[in-house]
């Protein structure tokens, strides 16, 4: 049991992590309805960036500031998520295409996407330097790498600032109106296209930044997306579709889940691999809505 | 129960939370009658109708058709056994051809097993030979056009509402309901309606409809039944009920022959 | 007779398809058979994705169950093979029942989450089976042993994979063109409307997911004697996302255009890799969407559209 603290913080970090993605699938999926399962891959593109701009390993092997790293991230994912929707997404739903077109388009998305990961960076992982060094820190009881407070520190602050988001700014509140009831948001003036649009951008911003934040501990290979991408969803059905607290909450518990099971179950390891799968059905079935539950039109 | 009813409801309510929708409804339907269901919007029409139909079950009260409670009953066991239903706004299968669409409408007819399928045993081969040219029958009977295998989802309203009747039919039911079947028609379609339904009926098909269009109801329906705030607050022949008081302030403003009751309408 | 004419058709393709067995080299009848198999696996799904409208990811994991339980029951167990393999299919058909039962009540594509998490568990049950799956290294060394006396070799086999592929075909378009069919399209395009119309969806819905997963069992436990090696690798989630690239870029509905979809999405990294290597998932990423933007029936609709266009 002596290094529970230790295997707190790691659950912690990789819950973290997990949660960043389901928020990213959130800020998708509730004004636009569409599970964007492309979002692993988005994840990677934002490590794959960090190893570009951080260290010599990838073109243009620029081994620049960190600072460059985050802003070349949000700044390229952003517009790759603009992108995305304006020329898969938008025409289907003008369409009125119903909502598993443009959840098949975006599977086509994300092959796009791996593939051309691959053959930018080709196949082997790549790893990209913790911007606070190799140095364990300690908080208290609490030891763990660098990386890992970064990420839980990160974490947080995203959190706090779509929170904020969402409660406190009008733009905010329009995500929260069209997410409710489409139709009656685009009637009192709301511009739907642009909402979507800034949806596609901010998730794949902030999946962009998971990818980014991860690749120290876990090195950036073409592969991570879809791990990612079903962890990530499996958090966000725990953690309720509904709420953004419900994707922090969802990620941390399957982090935890998933570390202290198979650190003390009495179970081969492997098995414990099945952990976030038996997870995502159990939660699929009892609680379609989550643990939080979503705001209800009225 | 009265001797001879098709379908009776009996003490019919319907709650939603604190709302009451319907409240003791006593409804009688004789085979081959057509009975016409009207009221202000809200009265409790609709949730009346898919009270029947068998989309929610009701708080209290019982509805029976041919003898047998209904109530509570899956959608699809109500269908089986001889109650069908149109929709208020037309629900085609988009993917499917006109005659396919209609073939649905026959499903519980439809007596062949997997194996007989899958063998193409001649009980399988008949049925659907017959089955389809009942469909073609019924394409005649309600007046759609004639190119039977046609994309659904470019069918003009007016024939799109007939969609819906003909499939209800396809069932060969022993009572349909049909929910705002004029709704949108031009007149000469409406004229069309009319004398199919009336058709329907003398063939000893019960038909329960809701309609807002009095034109096309006081000539047609045998029956009236007004509700308001969902009870009943009328019933009688269309002639009696055109008369009534009572209805007419419920409808508040103009004699209720006029098209008032009429959504859209100004 | 229009029937007869039907039946000469039907056996003519099968003679024409095993005729090629025979004519076909060691590699090209390597890529044939798994080209058969591919077509049997798209057949199934687009009924089940396609015409029922049910978005599974389950598919490959019930034709891994299949090829596995075929697998130990007739070579690790010892049974004789005839009851390996009913015993194999059973096992899919029970497994697929308990999934569907669950796995139909949810909607859209939570029902492929949760198929999806069904094929990964299936994944790590066979990575961690031990001895008796053979682990992550699969089992190899077993041969197809003589059925009714023959010893099914060489041409042989692929002539029967080219009747697994017309028994499913068969299957399939004799349910789709019955009530049955009828009734799981119903439910797709409206399932409140079929409901009305007294289609037991549940009971529908359970019957698609059985039947197809079954016939993905019975395409599993053919693959298990093409190459007399099965791993788990060939199950996993990429082979799943090709199967539905190619109903979705065939024609997602249509028999035809699962066999077209299969036919091109199978071959076209054979002539593609010489000329972009890797990238031919791009293309068929670039495909996909081309196809759910602009051409929604797929290839199949395309031929379709230009036989119409020349009746007229």
């Amino acid at each position: 049991m002596e290094d529970l603290p230790e295997l707190i913080v790691s659950a912690t970090a990789s819950g973290c992590i997990y949660a960043l993605v389901a928020l990213a699938y959130l800020l998708i999926l509730r004004p636009t309805s569409v599970i964007n399962f492309a979002i692993g891959e988005w994840a990677a593109t934002g490590a794959f960036i960090g190893v570009a701009v951080l260290t010599p390993l990838a073109w243009p092997r620029l081994e620049g500031p960190y600072w460059l790293a985050l802003v070349a991230v949000l700044v390229i994912l952003g517009l790759l998520g603009w992108l995305v929707e304006v020329v898969t997404v938008r025409p289907l739903i003008r369409r009125g295409a119903g909502i598993t077109s443009p959840i098949l388009a975006l599977l086509g998305v994300l092959v796009i996407f791996r593939e051309s990961l691959t053959m930018l960076f080709g196949a082997d992982p790549l790893p990209s330097p913790p911007p606070f060094g190799f140095k364990r820190v300690a908080l208290g009881p609490f030891a763990g790498a660098s990386q890992q407070f970064l990420i839980i520190g990160a974490t947080f602050a995203v959190f706090v600032a779509v929170w904020l988001f969402f409660e406190r700014t009008v733009w905010g509140r329009a995500f929260e109106a069209v997410a409710l009831n489409r139709r009656a948001a685009a009637l009192i003036g709301i511009n739907l296209r642009r909402v979507t649009a800034l949806a596609f951008a901010a998730g794949a911003m902030v999946a962009g930044l998971a990818g980014l934040l991860m690749t120290p501990l876990t090195s950036a290979h073409y592969m991570m997306g879809l791990p990612l991408a079903i962890q990530g969803f499996t958090a966000l059905v725990i953690g309720g579709v509904g709420r953004v607290e419900g994707a922090l909450l969802g990620g941390l518990l399957l982090a935890f889940v998933e570390q202290l099971g198979a650190r003390y179950l009495p179970i081969p390891s492997g098995l414990t691999l099945g952990f976030p799968f038996v997870l995502l059905i159990v939660f699929l079935f009892l609680r379609p809505g989550g643990l939080i539950a979503p705001r209800e039109a009225c | 129960m009265i001797g001879g009813a098709l379908m009776a409801v009996s003490g019919l309510t319907k709650r939603f939370g604190g709302l009451t929708a319907v409240e003791g409804l006593e409804l009688e339907l004789l085979p081959g009658e057509i009975l016409a269901l009207i009221g202000p919007n809200g009265a409790g029409k609709t949730t009346t109708f898919n009270l029947i139909a068998g989309v929610f079950s009701p708080s209290a009260g019982s509805i029976t058709l041919g003898g047998v409670r209904i109530d509570g009953m899956p959608v699809h066991q109500i269908a089986a056994l001889g109650l069908m239903r149109t929709f208020q706004h037309n629900m085609p299968f988009a993917g499917m051809s006109l005659t396919d669409n209609i073939l649905v409408g026959r499903h519980t007819r439809l007596r062949a097993s997997l194996l007989d399928i899958l063998l193409g045993r001649r009980r399988f081969r008949e049925e659907e030979a017959a089955a389809r040219r009942r469909a073609a029958e019924l394409v005649a009977l309600v007046g759609l056009r004639e190119e039977v295998d046609r994309d659904v989802s470019a069918l003009p309203f007016g024939e799109g509402r007939l969609l819906e009747l003909a499939r209800a039919l396809a069932g060969e039911p022993r009572i349909v309901l049909l929910d705002e079947p004029a709704a949108g028609l031009t007149q000469p379609e409406m004229a069309r309606l009319a004398a199919t339904i009336r058709d329907i009926a003398a063939r000893g098909i019960a038909v329960l409809l809701i309609e807002h269009d009095m034109h096309f109801l006081l000539p047609l329906a045998h029956r009236v039944v007004v509700l308001n705030f969902g009870r009943k607050i009328a019933e009688g022949t269309p002639e009696q009920i055109a008369c009534n008081a009572e209805v007419i302030e419920a409808y508040l403003g103009g004699a209720v022959g006029s098209a008032a009751g009429r959504p859209g309408h100004a | 007779m229009p029937g007869a004419s039907r039946v000469l058709a039907w056996l003519a393709a099968i003679v024409a398809a095993s005729a090629l067995a025979f004519w076909l080299g060691g590699y090209a009848t390597d890529v044939y058979r798994k080209m058969l198999i591919w077509i049997a696996l798209a057949l199934s799904y687009n009924f089940l994705f396609g015409i029922a409208g049910q978005v599974a990811f389950s598919h490959f994991a019930f034709a891994g169950v299949g090829a596995y339980a075929v697998v130990i029951l007739a070579h690790k167990i010892g049974l004789p093979f005839g009851i390996a393999f009913i015993g194999a299919l059973a096992l899919c058909a029970l497994l697929a029942y308990i999934v569907a039962l669950p796995a139909t009540r949810l909607e859209g594509f939570y029902l492929a989450l949760a198929t999806l998490a069904f094929s990964q568990l299936v994944l790590v049950v066979i990575d961690e089976g031990g001895s008796l799956t053979g682990g992550t290294g699969g089992i190899a060394n077993y041969r197809l042993p003589p059925v009714l006396g023959f010893a099914i070799r060489g041409p042989w086999y692929t002539v029967l994979l080219v009747l697994l592929v017309a028994l499913t075909l068969w299957t399939l378009v004799r349910l789709d063109h019955s009530a049955f069919g009828r009734a799981c399209r119903a439910i797709r395009d409206n399932a409140v409307a079929a409901a009305a119309m007294g289609v037991d969806v549940r009971r529908v819905k359970v019957l698609a997911f059985t039947l197809t997963s079954t016939l993905a069992g019975l395409a599993g436990i053919a693959y298990a004697y093409v190459d007399n090696v099965i791993n788990p690798s060939v199950f996993g989630l990429e082979n799943i996302f090709l199967l539905l690239f190619m109903i979705i870029i065939g024609g997602s509905g249509s028999h035809l255009g699962a066999i077209i979809g299969a036919i091109v999405v199978y071959l076209a990294p054979f002539l593609l890799e010489p000329i972009v290597g890797h990238g031919f998932l791009v293309v068929f990423g670039v495909l996909v969407v081309l196809t759910i933007l602009f051409q929604p029936a797929g290839l199949a609709g395309l031929l379709t559209w230009r036989a119409a266009r020349q009746a007229t």
